[in-house]
């Protein structure tokens, strides 16, 4: 059965281009960078690009295909608003509004003292919680004026307490 | 020949190589099917979708760029159905395009513009969207308006598949955006400004920087002529209006490997008009140069080269053209009647280094790069390594010998580096011991020769290529050609422009050689053209022959206004050893004349009536190796000028007169 499969593996190795395989592991790569600098500073980029023998515009080409990867320092806390089409229509733009206010940055931005990123998404897929946000890992659904308050006041630091879902 | 298959394409029946594609095999056919992104000699990405067509016995519409012609296909590329789809795509790409034809500089070579009044498309029937991205102008050579941008990818490929790899995408979908890497201003991403993706843009998104107001291409006349500031000497095409140059582009045809010319190559030009220019012959006149009539100055050129006659010199470079050189070559042995003539030529190569075999360049499968550093960024035959690139990309394998490492070296198959005689040595081992039979001396000489595993993988290489073709630097030439005994045959590639054509007309030492000359002694000395010279020799009267006021010049007795670059007719011998023709763009300026014109005065004056050179005599002495016969593994002494620096400095006029200026400015900013 294991020698079954490291001769499959074997054949696929076989089968890719130096080329190919340096290609390959680039996405691995990013993660590892993104999570050791909590974002892909250019030396890393451009270290990747010397070691992998991949030209620059294309490291950048292929990490800014994907929207998990960023150029810029990230904030402390990563707050997400849901766009999606239920949570539109249950009032997103105005929470989104009524974040950037509070924080001071518009979507996509982050704070200059890095306490924080604002960002949006097309859907997290619970829409009957419309409409939702995330503050880092958890979901806030429902919100309303005083969860909003809630989680400005956690990134804020104005609070210790937890987030109710 | 590839074989033929046929095939009807709009009712037409017409024959078209197998595994052409179709808007190549239409194009051979004189149809024209519309698109944005193919760019001819790479692989169609389909990614416009312009260039579909209706196949009989297909149900959907296909894409031209990536579907290969098949016996009996019918192709119908102007149904409504297709056109429809035109349509749709052309309005599209306007809603995020501006609508400023009326002054865009494009126009007239835009293929948007084209297509939209071929399908008569007048505004975009979609919500006009701007994304208000800045233009880069932070160099003086290319100017990029993302504004204008179609997102083709036509700039980013010709940009990865010749090597330089500056121009990228961002992002994706409607967001995606043509970048250098971290979105930098190009000159600060390693661009080399060659230009190649300005040709390559089919939109008013990538353009000469300087192009505003300069004329459209409706005005422009075009001259095809031959880049001369390097050993590569690039097909160049020159447009022109109201006498002057106003842009130069790539020459070779689309699609072809060698379409490539550099920065130099393509703005360059500008110092034809430079300060600098010398329009009026020049006289010392109790120590100051003063402006005189031809009249006067040749009278006295004619008295000084009849006191000194054997004791005059003449010094060249190698990109003087054919004409010309045999019409000095008279001057010289007939009338002054003295043998001191000599050209730059002599610093890197002569007769036995540089006139090589025939070789066809274009079936080869294998290159050998011997003793030779091509390389765009420093732009030591740039032309070159973009070539190889190319090559390389479809399928053509490299080999490298050199003593370090070249620029090229990560497209090479195998790298041999380390002394070139050796390994050359060691190379011809170990082809001879894989059972190819060679010269018995050639045999003899290699038997005690160690491999190595890396030269050894060479070898099989080598000995299982069709047409292994080695380029070689003259110095090592001899040695080189001992290969192509074996199998191939051997380049030498030279400097210059013309070194070959200048030692074919017989413009090589036969009295005191180049450098003996410029160490002083003569009486009379005669440089003619751009020779690498700042400091007067010592010698008793100096005249300089050129187009611009060098720091020679201002040393000199005469100068004598000669026409620059693009100023003449003539023919030269590239590396490959073809006769190419070098066509005047524009009219001399001021009261200069061709270097042949001036030394046919000047043999009047001196009461002999000698003609000008003709095409047809220089092509009379074009010569080939016709047996290459074997030589010692050993360098050729003498012969190891630095390529780049002798580029700089032949070329210090051409620099100096123009942008380009602006390169050498922001390397001395950076260091």
């Amino acid at each position: 059965m294991l020698i079954d499969a490291l001769e499959k593996m074997a054949m696929v190795a076989d089968l890719l281009t130096d080329e190919q395989r340096k290609r390959a592991v680039l996405m691995q790569v990013f993660y590892k960078v993104q999570k050791e600098n909590n974002y892909l500073p250019e030396d890393k980029l451009r270290e990747i690009s010397e070691e992998l023998k991949i030209p620059l515009s294309e490291v950048y080409s292929t990490a800014s295909f994907y929207k998990q990867f960023h150029f810029m320092p990230r904030g402390k806390n990563i707050v997400c608003v849901c766009v999606g089409t239920a949570c539109h229509v249950r009032g997103a733009p105005k929470v989104l509004e009524k974040l950037e206010e509070e924080f001071g940055v518009k979507a996509g931005e982050t704070a200059k003292d890095l306490s924080v990123t604002l960002e949006t998404v097309g859907c997290i897929g619970c829409c009957g919680l419309a409409p939702v946000i995330t503050l880092n890992e958890e979901i806030s659904g429902e919100v309303n004026a005083k969860k909003l308050k809630e989680v400005v006041d956690i990134v804020l630091g104005k609070t210790n307490v937890q987030l109710t879902s | 020949m590839a074989n033929m298959v046929n095939l009807t394409i709009d009712g037409k029946k017409v024959q078209s190589p197998e595994r052409m594609n179709l808007i190549d095999a239409a194009e051979l056919n004189g149809i024209h099917i519309p698109n944005l992104c193919y760019l001819k000699g790479s692989k169609g990405i389909g990614a416009c979708r312009l260039c579909l067509v209706e196949i009989e016995g297909l149900k959907a519409p296909m894409v031209a760029c990536t579907m290969k012609v098949k016996e009996g296909m019918i192709v119908n590329t102007k149904t409504e159905k297709v056109q429809e789809i035109r349509k749709f795509t052309i309005d599209l790409i306007l809603s995020m395009h501006p609508f400023d034809c009326m002054t865009c500089t494009k126009a007239g070579i835009c293929r948007l513009q084209e297509y939209a009044y071929d399908l008569g498309i007048k505004e975009s029937s979609f919500t006009r969207k701007t994304f208000g991205y800045p233009t880069d102008e932070t160099n003086p050579f290319i100017k990029r308006d993302p504004e204008y941008c179609i997102l083709c990818g036509k700039c980013v490929r010709i940009c990865k598949e010749q090597g330089t790899n500056v121009l990228g995408f961002m992002g994706r979908g409607v967001d995606s955006k043509v970048i250098t890497a971290n979105d930098k201003p190009l000159k600060e991403s390693g661009c080399t400004f060659c230009g190649s993706c300005i040709d390559a843009c089919p939109v008013n998104a990538l353009l000469e920087a300087d192009r505003w107001r300069k004329g459209r291409e409706w005005e422009y006349e075009k001259i095809n002529s031959v880049c001369l500031l390097c050993g590569n000497s690039c097909d160049i095409t020159v447009r022109t209006k109201d006498g002057s140059a106003m842009l130069i582009t790539a020459g070779e045809v689309e699609g072809s490997p060698e379409r490539y010319i550099c920065a130099y190559g393509r703005f360059g030009f500008d110092c034809i008009e430079a300060d600098t220019r010398v329009t009026f012959p020049l006289i010392r006149v109790n120590g100051e140069l003063r402006e005189t009539t031809w009249q006067n100055v040749i009278d006295v050129l004619a008295k000084e080269l009849e006191k000194s006659t054997k004791n005059s010199g003449f010094i060249t470079t190698g990109s003087l053209l054919n004409e010309d050189a045999l019409t000095l070559k008279r001057l010289v042995f007939d009338v002054v009647k003295t043998k001191n003539i000599d050209t730059t030529v002599s610093l890197y190569g002569d007769l036995d280094t540089l006139i090589s075999g025939d070789a066809d360049i274009e079936s080869a499968d294998l290159f050998v790069l011997v003793d030779l550093d091509p390389d765009q960024q420093e732009r030591v035959l740039p032309a070159l390594d973009a070539i190889i690139r190319r090559r390389v990309n479809a399928g053509l394998k490299l080999i490298t010998i050199n003593s370090a490492e070249p620029a090229i070296a990560p497209v090479a198959a195998a790298n041999l580096v380390g002394d070139e005689t050796k390994t050359l040595r060691s190379f011809a081992k170990a082809i001879i011991d894989k059972g190819i039979a060679g010269d018995k001396r050639l045999t003899s000489e290699v038997s005690g020769a160690s491999t190595t595993e890396i030269i050894d993988t060479a070898a099989t290489l080598f000995v299982e290529a069709e047409n292994p073709i080695i380029l070689t630097s003259p110095a090592m030439y001899l040695a080189a050609a001992n290969i192509s005994l074996l199998k191939g045959a051997a380049v030498s590639v030279p400097i210059e422009s013309n070194a070959k054509g200048a030692l074919m007309m017989g413009l090589t030492t036969n009295g005191k050689s180049y450098n003996d000359m410029i160490s002083g002694g003569l009486t009379l000395l005669y440089a003619i053209g751009a020779v690498p010279l700042d400091k007067r020799p010592d010698v008793g009267f100096l005249i300089v022959q050129n187009s611009h006021l060098t720091e020679l010049a201002k040393q000199a007795d005469v100068v004598l206004p000669s026409a620059a670059f693009l100023e003449a007719d003539g023919t030269i011998v590239d590396y490959l050893g073809r006769l190419r023709h070098v066509c005047k763009a524009v009219e001399p300026a001021g009261e200069a004349k061709t270097d042949r014109e001036i030394f046919v005065d000047i043999a009047k004056a001196m009461g002999v009536d000698m003609k000008e050179a003709k095409e047809s005599e220089a092509k009379r002495l074009i010569k080939i190796k016709t047996a290459v016969s074997f030589n010692p593994f050993a360098r050729s002494e003498g012969l190891d000028l630095e390529a780049g620096e002798l580029i700089e400095s032949i070329n210090a006029q051409v620099i100096n007169g123009s942008r380009l200026l602006w390169l050498k400015e922001a390397e001395v900013a950076s260091d």
